[in-house]
């Protein structure tokens, strides 16, 4: 496995001098800054009561924008897309589960053709197929309703669920499944005695993933809900707009929270393929 | 694998009749519908939303390509090096920053990165705290093509490496060593052997963020408030929510189908193979 795991330190190319040392030091130093300045900047921002020019840093600091987290609009907003994600997470696992499995096990004959249906929305830009969706919604009354909201970011969702779980399903050893069976367990009693509590950690990873992805669903968000159906995403781009610059910047930390408690909790044990999925977000 | 009875084997298609459904409904018909829109007016069939994106938008695709090139410069010629770097050199710290982005949505780096890059933005205060920069200094890349590329290449730069990583890790260690042995340095294992070798996984990481970045629409939704040239996603926006012109707007929708299409292509193909 020394291939594929990085390098015994025995086999580094350099020895581990001062200049080498210090190189990596540098390294680290400037992706900091690079990584941490911007996100630093909303949190200065956040904070900043009265900032006028020329000062550099804000005049008066204090915590009244994010006093607004507890009351009133943005509360609103957070409350909404959390019961809005919530519904989205549950309705795309239960409709996701038998496609993966049925793909995964080629019990669907045409499991492949249906995994590529799947992919499709990662393939096209979002925006025009969105905006033409919203068409759809506004003649079926759906738009500016929770239902629509929910269905756009089904869309999206299930991509996630389809994938992650299909991956999570062949993960799992045929050959307990066919014990089973030769013991005469049905295909059906099979799948929810043996296999799905074995993938439940898959399914629990993937249900996070839809969750967060639906919470930070914008595009989808702003077509088919805005301006009667407001998710936290939507909020802040219309602070931005009013330049209300601290409003802002207070909804894009709250945003960022569950995505970094979800990257420091499960560092460890949340695999590649998933953390590819977020690059998507 | 034992075969599901029929009875079974309906059960199994009836459940996932929803799923595709919902795929169908909210995605595969209104992409069918853009496309029809995009060559009708007023009922008839005709070329005049194309005609109109060519008189009013033309540049605004040619800004579009060159934003997204731009990113991807900037991305791929910081994230191959960086990666090839860590391959050798593992690096805790640097791989777990290089995550953070990935979990930081588009519209909060968008808005991070506005007020970041503005004229008297919180780089330049940072900047001046240091003493790098006097108070007088103004920087003027937030709105244009310099800001939404240093943006977008901030966003990607994470799945970048994290892929890259991933396929770098595949080179066999004995070919790593046999260049070494050759009196190879990191420099030269990178761009000699690991890039060679990973060029299959590179070319993926190229178009996934290539069409990323084309279509691209929370960022600079986020950073650009004024006139000037437009990325196509913000001009189909106006277009549709400003103008309630549907046609045109799905004539420029189109127009991103075919600049992601060749890359779509790949991307469709490469997962295939996995």
């Amino acid at each position: 496995m020394n291939a594929t795991g990085p390098p015994a330190p025995s086999l580094r190319g350099r020895p581990r001098g001062l200049p080498a040392l210090a190189l990596r030091a540098a390294l680290v130093a400037v992706l900091l800054a690079a990584i941490v300045g911007p996100l630093a900047g909303l949190v200065l921002w956040s904070v900043a009561e009265r900032w006028h020019w020329p000062a550099v840093l804000p005049q008066q600091v204090g915590l009244k924008y994010w006093a607004r987290i507890t009351q009133g609009d943005l509360l609103a907003a957070l409350t909404r897309g959390v019961a809005i994600a919530s519904v989205t997470t549950v309705a795309a696992l239960v409709a996701a589960i038998p496609v993966s499995y049925g793909a995964a096990r080629a019990r669907l004959p045409l499991g492949p053709v249906l995994l590529m249906l799947f992919l499709l929305p990662q393939a096209f830009p979002q925006l025009p197929v969105f905006a033409s969706a919203a068409v759809l919604f506004y003649r079926w009354n759906l738009a500016g309703t929770y239902a629509g909201v929910v269905l756009i970011h089904l869309v999206g969702g299930l991509v996630y669920a389809v994938w992650t779980m299909t991956a999570v399903f062949r993960a799992i050893g045929e050959d307990i499944e066919e014990a089973a069976i030769n013991l005469g367990a049905s295909v059906t009693r099979t799948f929810f005695r043996i296999s799905l509590p074995l993938a439940l950690p898959g399914v629990v990873a993937s249900s996070i993933l839809v969750f967060i992805y639906s919470l930070d669903e914008f595009t989808g968000t702003l077509l088919v809900g805005a301006p009667y159906v407001t998710t936290l995403p939507v909020y802040m781009y219309t602070a931005s707009l009013g330049y209300e610059l601290q409003i802002a910047s207070v909804t894009a930390l709250v945003l960022m929270v569950p995505g970094v408690l979800l990257l420091v909790l499960m560092e460890r044990f949340l695999r590649a393929e998933y953390l590819a999925f977020f690059g998507r977000l | 694998m034992n075969a599901a009875r029929p009875a079974e084997q309906l059960l199994w298609w009836l459940a996932a009749i929803p799923a595709t459904m919902v795929i169908i409904v909210g995605f595969g018909f209104p992409l069918v519908q853009s496309l029809v829109a995009s060559f009708t007016r007023d009922g008839v069939l005709t070329l005049a939303n194309y005609e109109l994106v060519y008189r009013l938008y033309r540049q605004d695709v040619v800004y579009t390509v060159m934003v997204a090139a731009a990113g991807l410069v900037l991305t791929f010629g910081i994230g191959i090096p960086l990666s090839g770097y860590l391959r050798l050199h593992h690096s805790q710290t640097a791989e777990f920053l290089l995550k953070v982005p990935l979990f930081v949505p588009f519209v909060v780096v968008g808005h991070a990165m506005r007020i970041f890059l503005a004229p008297r933005g919180t780089l330049l205060v940072f900047l001046h705290a240091l003493g790098l920069v006097s108070q007088d200094t103004t920087l003027a890349i937030s709105e244009g093509w310099i800001g939404l590329s240093i943006a977008l290449a901030w966003k990607h730069l994470a799945l970048v490496v994290l892929l890259l990583m991933g396929a770098f890790r595949g080179v066999g260690e004995e070919y790593l060593e046999a260049a070494r042995g050759f009196g190879a340095g990191t420099f030269r294992q990178i761009w000699a052997v690991m890039v060679p070798m990973a060029a299959p996984s590179i070319g993926l990481a190229v178009v996934l963020s290539l069409t990323s970045m084309l279509a691209s629409f929370s960022i600079p939704l986020m950073m650009t408030k004024g006139s000037g040239p437009q990325m196509l996603m913000i001009d189909l926006y106006h277009r549709y929510g400003q103008h309630g012109d549907f046609g045109t707007a799905s004539a420029i929708g189109v127009v991103s189908y075919l600049l992601a299409a060749g890359a779509a292509y790949y991307y469709l193909k490469g997962v295939a193979r996995q």
